[in-house]
């Protein structure tokens, strides 16, 4: 049983330093939860003090039933691997596995085994009498990972293993890892500050900002339905596009209004764009109507196919093309629609270029509302 | 250097010992006996056993460590279990001690390393026993000092040994139970970055792989071997004025210190005139916890009052009263920039007067 449960928890650095404040989370056995958040909002901290490399200033870290705040990292069946391993230059890969157990008197049996062990379920097999300068940078990822799993331990804790690897390979391993978690079974908690390694690789995602725990869930409900600002934003690339605008109502219907047209000059315009029923499901629309509020919307809910134009009448609205970007799948386009950027996922077929004024419609069922003081979601 | 040298005394030896002598390493390899043929062998007695024993006797062999230390790199054995074998196991042992001694002082690169950062060569000597040792004088090195922040089963010295095992390039040394230094040769051009991260690789792999926490403080690189002592002095300055200043990192940089480096280098007195003449008698002690961390926040938020008071979950009007309290204190309005700035620093000479640091 290797269920994790953080109470309350608190690290206060004696400078004063909050690092992390008022930590909430119930982790489930086996379960493969993702850490995401930029530089500096705490995930490292949380994950080392889980492992107990740094003392909490306040709360309960449970791991099963049992309090390990203050049990000594090695006795809370944990391992842990970091961002920046070394391995042992003059050893083999067998050696470097084996190295810790060495240090720690396990008996030379116990020790092959479980090499031979690890070494078989990440594919390191015909590789044991290797040094680390003969392998690739794939096989050094998966020998730090074997360092690991060769102490069996009840939880993993990752703490951007992947950030010194290339692109291609940071893709392979993300796969690689998700497969040895179903290999072992074990929890997982893998700290990252990449959104894209948190969207494929975790069954949860905890998104933390300034110490604080912002909003957790599963990949697809962060995405779908993010609690604020922020989380909208961090979740998903291209990142949603805000656009300020105004809540309107008109009889029983709401609308968001942007654009910049000037009262004398009538010059710019503005546009209204109608929003569904559905958005208005607990009446919290009525309370922002004649204020000010920011709409996000994702790329590829902003099309410029003429089907779909004619399909979402009610957000049409004309922008100028400034930058386009073939990605071979898709094709990003960078608009200006008023003074606003909205940024546009579409078919790679399409021929907009740079210096174009084009249609195209904002899927209103897809509109996100946020409160513009607190920045937290009014409507997703 | 050990097999040679060991492997010439038991020659010598041989004759006047009646029995087969010689000397294993750590792995239980015999590196030095009198019938040849079994250099190479290995013997595989338990060596924790050599260890916790003064004499140990296993079969047909008698083993005593070499060196005061009881767990030392190295054991001596005499064939037979009888008294004789443990007489001759401790006169070789003597032997071989005082020997390995005089040839570490001598010859042995690492202690010349460790008597060069810890000043205890003259400096016209330096380049002496460099030449003598064969020391490239012109490469740049840096010094780092690994500390160990709590008690550990592990021997850190190890773990440190094999990530860097280049003996003829970087050399590892302990300095005291907390402490070990590493001196790392570093290729032309390389920018302090790449020492931190080089930095963090280690304190990455003692925490991933053995549990234990480290701090890590780098000196600046140097080039040529008397420079060296100044890396080692900035690399212990950098892990005190950290305890001081960035209690919240582990890898401390003597080039990345900023002011907190210009205060650790004042002298006391000069601090405590500054910190008289800033603050009125005992208003900085009048301070509690609360405020410190108000203003703290407020200096974190760039002096903005509603994006702190947004960050502590306060009303903006109760932070300005706590300022206005903080000016009615010490006379200083942090709302303005030239005052921020003298409390800012203010505080820093506060905390290391407090902290009282070791000084380089």
């Amino acid at each position: 049983m290797a269920s994790l449960s953080l109470r309350n928890v608190y690290k206060r650095y004696p400078g004063g330093v909050t690092a992390v404040s008022d930590f909430n989370l119930e982790i489930k056995d086996k379960e493969f939860i993702i850490l995401v958040g930029p530089s500096g909002c705490g995930k490292s901290t949380t994950l080392r003090m889980v492992a107990g490399l740094e003392e909490i200033s306040d709360g309960e870290i449970y791991i099963g039933d049992r309090v390990v705040n203050d049990v000594a990292p090695k006795d809370r069946d944990i391992a842990m691997v970091f961002q920046n391993y070394a391995l042992y230059p003059h050893m083999t890969v067998f050696d470097n596995m084996a190295f810790g157990l060495k240090l720690r008197k396990t008996p030379k049996e116990e020790i092959r085994r479980r090499v031979e062990e690890a070494a078989r379920i990440l594919d390191l097999s015909h590789l044991l009498e290797r040094k680390p300068k003969a392998l690739s940078g794939g096989q050094r990822q998966r020998v730090a990972l074997g360092r690991a799993i060769v102490r069996e331990p009840k939880v993993f804790l990752l703490d951007e293993p992947l950030s010194n690897l290339d692109a291609k390979l940071r893709a392979q391993m993300r796969t690689e890892i998700s497969k040895l978690h179903l290999k072992l079974g074990t929890t997982f908690i893998y700290v990252t500050h990449d959104q894209t390694e948190a969207m494929t690789m975790g069954t949860r995602i905890v998104v933390m900002k300034d110490g604080l725990i912002q909003q957790v869930d599963t990949p697809q409900n962060l995405y779908l339905y993010p609690c604020n600002l922020f989380v909208a934003g961090f979740i998903g690339s291209p990142q949603m596009n805000f656009v300020e605008a105004k809540l309107l109502k008109e009889d029983k219907t709401f609308f968001v209004e942007f654009g910049t047209e000037d009262t004398k000059t009538r010059a710019g315009v503005k546009y209204k764009i109608k929003l569904p029923e559905s958005k208005n499901k607990n009446g919290t629309l009525d309370e922002y109507v004649g204020k000010e509020v920011i709409m996000g919307i994702r790329p590829e809910d902003v099309h410029n196919e003429e089907k779909l134009i004619a399909e979402f009448p009610d957000g049409v609205v004309t922008a100028n093309v400034e930058v386009t970007e073939l990605m071979g799948a898709e094709t990003y386009l960078y608009m200006n629609c008023e003074q606003q950027s909205i940024n546009a996922r579409v078919s790679p077929t399409n021929t907009a270029k740079p210096g174009d004024t084009i249609t195209i419609t904002i899927e209103p069922e897809k509109i996100h509302l946020f409160d513009k003081d607190t920045e937290k979601t009014i409507c997703n | 250097m050990a097999n040679r040298l060991f492997q010439s005394i038991v020659q010598q030896m041989k004759d006047a010992v009646d029995r087969t002598i010689g000397v294993i390493d750590s792995n239980g390899n015999i590196i030095a006996c009198s019938e040849l043929s079994k250099i190479g062998e290995t013997l595989t007695p338990d060596l924790s056993l050599i260890a916790k024993n003064d004499i140990f006797t296993l079969e047909d062999y008698t083993y005593k460590a070499i060196g005061s230390n009881q767990s030392g790199e190295y054991y001596v054995f005499v064939a037979g279990n009888d008294p004789f074998a443990e007489k001759y196991c401790t006169i070789l042992a003597i032997s071989f001690s005082n020997i390995k001694f005089y040839y570490d002082e001598k010859y042995d690169r690492s202690n010349f390393i460790k008597n060069v950062i810890l000043n205890n060569i003259l400096p016209g000597d330096i380049y002496i026993r460099a030449r003598e040792l064969h020391f490239n004088n012109d490469v740049q090195r840096t010094a780092l000092i690994i500390r160990t922040t709590e008690p550990t089963d592990v021997v850190v010295y190890d773990v440190v040994q094999n990530l860097f095992p280049d003996k003829t390039k970087d050399f590892v040394i302990s300095i005291n139970e907390n402490d070990i230094a590493l001196i790392k040769e570093t290729k032309a051009g390389i920018n302090n970055n790449d020492i931190e991260k080089l930095a963090m690789s280690i304190a990455d792999t003692l925490s991933g792989e053995f549990y234990t926490r480290v701090v890590i403080g780098i000196g600046t690189s140097v080039e040529g071997i008397s420079e060296l002592s100044r890396s080692f002095k900035e690399a212990q300055a950098a892990l005190e004025v950290g305890k001081v200043f960035d209690t919240e990192k582990s890898i401390i940089s003597y080039d990345n210190l900023g002011i907190a480096r210009l205060i650790y280098q004042l002298p006391t007195t000069l601090c405590q005139t500054y910190l008289r003449e800033v603050f009125k008698r005992g208003s900085i002690q009048s301070l509690d916890q609360e405020t410190l961390f108000t203003i703290q926040k407020f200096f974190e938020n760039n002096l903005n009052v509603s994006e702190t008071s947004r960050k502590l979950f306060v009303h903006r009007n109760t932070l300005v009263y706590r300022l206005e309290k903080i000016k009615r204190i010490t006379g200083l309005d942090l709302r303005e920039f030239d005052h921020a700035i003298v409390f800012k620093i203010a505080l820093m000479v506060h905390k290391y007067l407090q902290a009282d640091p070791v000084k380089y």
